[in-house]
């Protein structure tokens, strides 16, 4: 019959021991250390550039924001300005209508007297 | 524990990994069963070299050199799996050469290399059982634990895979094997 020493508390035959033998470790190239510390050092490289460019992209938009409001504080305030000098204007009117009011208040109150 | 511990008065500062000693330490045996899981040299380096980046990027989950070991051995042999499988659905065999295409220094003896070859004939879920058994020592539970199977599963595995190797020995390998 076969030996078939899969359990761990059985030992081994002679095949398993020289299975054992023929399956030592190999030792790994000897270049693999410096390849995987190379892509480790690209990979860096590459979250670099990538940061970079988030920098760029988020400081490009602060950029944009900040001339939008810019330009939106400045029409609000000449909509303000606008908006105000148009009181002025109007204010002036009514002053000046209230004036002519008066004056032809007053020549009509002369001219009655005079007739 | 990462953190650092009070034990009779002493301070007992936590495991550092250090990622360059982890790959000296580690690189032959994760390359060892991705090369013996696959049977190809460029993509057993390929597959090592993404198993200790990946590693590099769990680093701090890993806290003892214990736990290194085993999350190596885990994902080395996922790794390779993975590797497999999609050498398969691209429909890509690939023939064993006796070295494995290693440099002239690194070769092993003419029973080893002849085992290799044998042992790659042998059906994956089998094959990665033997390769934990006899090149890394494991017993079957540790087997169980680093494949993530059940461990009836990993013990069938071992006799059906050990059997069949014997067979192929006693066809291929008579001059070598004794008993066989």
């Amino acid at each position: 019959m076969e030996p078939e020493s899969t359990d761990d508390v059985e030992p081994m035959d002679d095949f398993e021991r020289e299975l054992q033998a023929a399956l030592a470790r190999r030792p790994a190239p000897p270049d693999l250390k410096r390849k995987i510390v190379g892509r480790l050092w690209q990979q860096a490289g590459r979250s670099h550039r990538r940061m970079i460019w988030l920098e760029r992209i988020a400081a490009s938009l602060l950029l944009v924001a900040v001339a939008g409001a810019g330009v939106f504080w400045r029409h609000q305030e000449e909509q303000r300005r606008g908006e105000e000098a148009k009181q002025q204007v109007f204010t002036a009117l009514r002053i000046a209508n209230h004036a002519l009011e008066q004056m032809n208040a007053q020549l009509a109150e002369h001219n009655q007297d005079g007739q | 524990m990462k953190t650092a511990k009070h034990r009779e008065g002493t301070l007992v500062l936590p495991w550092q990994p250090d990622f360059e000693n982890l790959i000296d330490e580690h690189q032959s045996m994760v390359f060892s069963l991705a090369l013996r899981m696959t049977g190809d040299r460029g993509l057993a380096e390929e597959i090592a070299q993404d198993v200790f980046l990946e590693l590099n990027r769990h680093l701090n989950k890993i806290e003892t050199p214990l736990h290194a070991l085993l999350w190596l051995r885990r994902v080395a042999m996922s790794r390779s799996a993975d590797a497999l499988r999609r050498r398969r659905l691209r429909g890509i065999s690939v023939e064993i050469d006796e070295t494995h295409g290693a440099q002239a220094e690194e070769r092993s003896s003419p029973l080893a290399d002849r085992v290799e070859r044998l042992l790659a004939t042998v059906p994956e879920p089998q094959r990665a059982a033997l390769i934990l058994r006899y090149q890394e020592d494991l017993t079957p539970e540790e087997i169980a634990a680093a494949l993530g199977a059940p461990l009836a599963t990993v013990k069938s595995h071992l006799q059906r895979g050990l059997k069949l190797l014997r067979a192929k020995a006693a066809i291929h390998l008579k001059e070598y094997v004794r008993g066989a």
